[in-house]
């Protein structure tokens, strides 16, 4: 992402979006993905990181490696995917995410899916 | 001598005359017609049969299949040929007109007829001598071949030997089908998914390489690219390695080198692998990275590449006409599309899944079985948009890292099927699109746990689909 200001005073910003495959170079820990899944919801319902509790974090196998949690325009491998199904709470609900090694998956939030 | 003793005397002779004919009569009666009833020698008397296991033996005697054939040199005659096999305690049981001196022997004694034929055999006056072999039916219609790699023995879908519970008979019939064809590598399947692991020990022979007269492949946006072994639609580039370990998985299972030692055997011993990458390291791709991937292979076809199948082992619930469109011009190519139904354990007729449901005539949908002939509890069904079932739970394949992993998916499943019809391919090299997609999901075991689950009611079966069954 760059920033600039320009002559009017205003700040101009260019987001650049990588490849899908670019997104994937790191390895996540279950430590890791519940890091980032806690970081994301917080940044997305606007509270502090701290007001978001871990509900529960289980091993289990999903059904195709986008973890049931494919976005739109995407395929996904049709194995059953080992991952951890990672589940939040904030504001006195309840989020889903899932995560395996290489991806980290916001499930149904609002009626869509979202990879992190 | 009076005239009374002379008249006795000659009566008596008669008799004789007449007793000694009739006798002869009878031997040869019951060499003809292998009777009971034989004259029994005076110093047998007192050996006659009298209990019924030595009635069943002389039965036993009488009634035997000859355990060897002896072909006699020429100029041994008759005499000697009876002579030899009296002193073995054997006998002719029957002479073959049409090749003079071949006597089918009887052992009298019951040996082995490995070491009977070998004790014919190191006599002067024979040329060759071997045991009579039994030929059953399955023998001439097949003669299984089994590989020599190590994991075969856990590759239940090839061969169910009921191991780890499963049930005997429960696969694909690899071992009947591969005695008419392994494979050949002229037959080019590309395999659509994540890439492959072109490095890996058990896939490095299998692995499609451009022909010198096949031109580069020209990419309208990226220009000309160095395809040596196949193409990565993500980066647009010729490096289709795995780093996600699906698509090396998938192309184990269809063309894992067979009978080299190392590890697992494909359906195909041998075959052209051409990688596809338009999945990442996530396991996940666009629909229109793999609308470019299929573009690839249909250029390579017109190119001159003989790409038969396309292994497809993904998808999702969303229809996209531009990715319909691009199979359609596969099938116009003339290459089979082979997809995996999903693993929703939802109805295909119901709630599609694609690409495995477009109504395109070159596609093959295909859902997964465990290793007792059930449907997987995972896999998709329907009785109208899939269209056969192959293994697909616990399957032992190629991973990353010169490894083997087993998965399970109809992903796992639809490259069984890809792979039989590369089998078909090499057998009949001239087969189109169509009869190869009717040969496929014709040639199948109708199981109970199939009806009305997959159009075809059944699970694949390589040997019939090779006419081996």
């Amino acid at each position: 992402m760059l920033a600039a200001r320009g002559n009017n005073g205003r700040w101009l910003v260019v987001c650049s979006f990588g490849s899908l495959s670019n997104n994937q170079n790191m390895s996540y820990s279950k430590e890791d993905a519940l890091s980032k899944a806690r970081n994301d919801l917080a940044k997305r319902l606007g509270v502090k990181e701290q007001d978001v509790r871990e509900g529960s974090v289980e091993e289990t196998d999903f059904p195709d490696t986008s973890l049931g949690a494919g976005s739109d325009d995407e395929m996904s491998g049709q194995m059953i995917t080992r991952g951890w199904r990672i589940k939040l709470q904030a504001n006195n609900r309840t989020y889903e995410y899932r995560a395996d090694r290489n991806q980290v998956r916001l499930y149904d939030f609002k009626g869509k899916n979202f990879l992190l | 001598m009076n005239r009374n003793n002379f008249l006795i005397h000659i009566a008596l002779a008669v008799v004789l005359v007449l007793v000694a004919a009739f006798a002869g009569q009878l031997r040869r009666w019951q060499k003809e017609y292998k009777t009971r009833v034989r004259i029994i020698p005076a110093e047998e008397k007192t050996r006659r049969a009298t209990t019924t296991a030595e009635v069943s033996e002389i039965e036993a005697r009488t009634l035997t299949v000859p355990e060897v054939l002896v072909k006699f040199k020429p100029g041994v005659s008759e005499s000697t040929i009876r002579s030899i096999t009296a002193k073995f305690n054997d006998r002719v049981e029957d002479s073959i007109e049409s090749v003079r001196g071949l006597e089918a022997i009887d052992d009298l004694d019951n040996a082995d007829a490995v070491q009977t034929a070998a004790a014919y055999l190191a006599l002067p006056e024979v040329e060759y001598a071997e045991p009579n072999y039994e030929i059953s039916i399955e023998d001439l219609e097949s003669n299984p071949v089994r590989p020599s790699d190590p994991r075969f023995t856990d590759q239940w879908a090839l061969a169910n030997d009921g191991q780890r519970g499963g049930t005997q008979g429960a696969d694909i019939s690899a071992m009947a089908a591969w005695s008419v064809t392994t494979g050949d590598d002229d037959i080019v399947i590309a395999v659509l998914d994540s890439g492959v692991d072109y490095t890996h020990s058990d896939l490095q022979n299998n692995i499609w390489q451009r022909p010198a007269n096949v031109p580069k492949y020209v990419d309208d946006a990226a220009g000309t690219i160095q395809d040596l072994q196949g193409y990565n639609a993500i980066t647009n580039d010729a490096d289709p390695m795995d780093e996600n370990g699906h698509g090396t998985h998938c192309a184990g299972i269809i063309g894992a080198e067979g009978g080299n030692d190392i590890g697992i055997t494909g359906v195909n011993w041998k075959v052209r692998i051409m990688p596809l990458k338009f999945m990442n390291a996530g396991g996940f791709g666009t629909t229109k990275d793999a609308i470019e991937a299929i573009n690839y292979v249909i250029d390579r076809k017109n190119k001159g590449v003989n790409v038969r199948v396309i292994s497809a082992s993904w998808g999702s619930t969303n229809r996209s006409q531009a990715l319909e469109d691009v199979i359609k011009k596969a099938y116009e190519a003339g290459i089979l599309f082979v997809a995996a139904a999903g693993n929703a354990s939802t109805d295909n007729d119901r709630r599609p899944h694609y690409p495995s449901n477009y109504d395109v005539g070159n596609v093959i949908s295909v859902a997964a079985l465990d290793r007792n002939d059930q449907l997987a509890s995972f896999s998709n069904w329907g009785a109208k948009h899939v269209a056969i079932a192959a293994p697909g739970a616990e399957i032992l394949s190629t991973w990353l890292g010169d490894e083997y992993e087993e998965k399970s998916g109809t992903s796992m499943a639809t490259p069984f099927v890809a792979g039989v019809a590369a089998l078909i391919a090499a057998n009949e090299p001239r087969i189109s699109v169509d009869e190869l997609r009717k040969r496929v999901v014709t040639s199948v075991d109708k199981l109970d746990s199939l009806k009305s689950k997959v159009a075809s009611g059944g699970r694949i079966n390589a040997a019939k689909a090779l006419g081996a069954q």
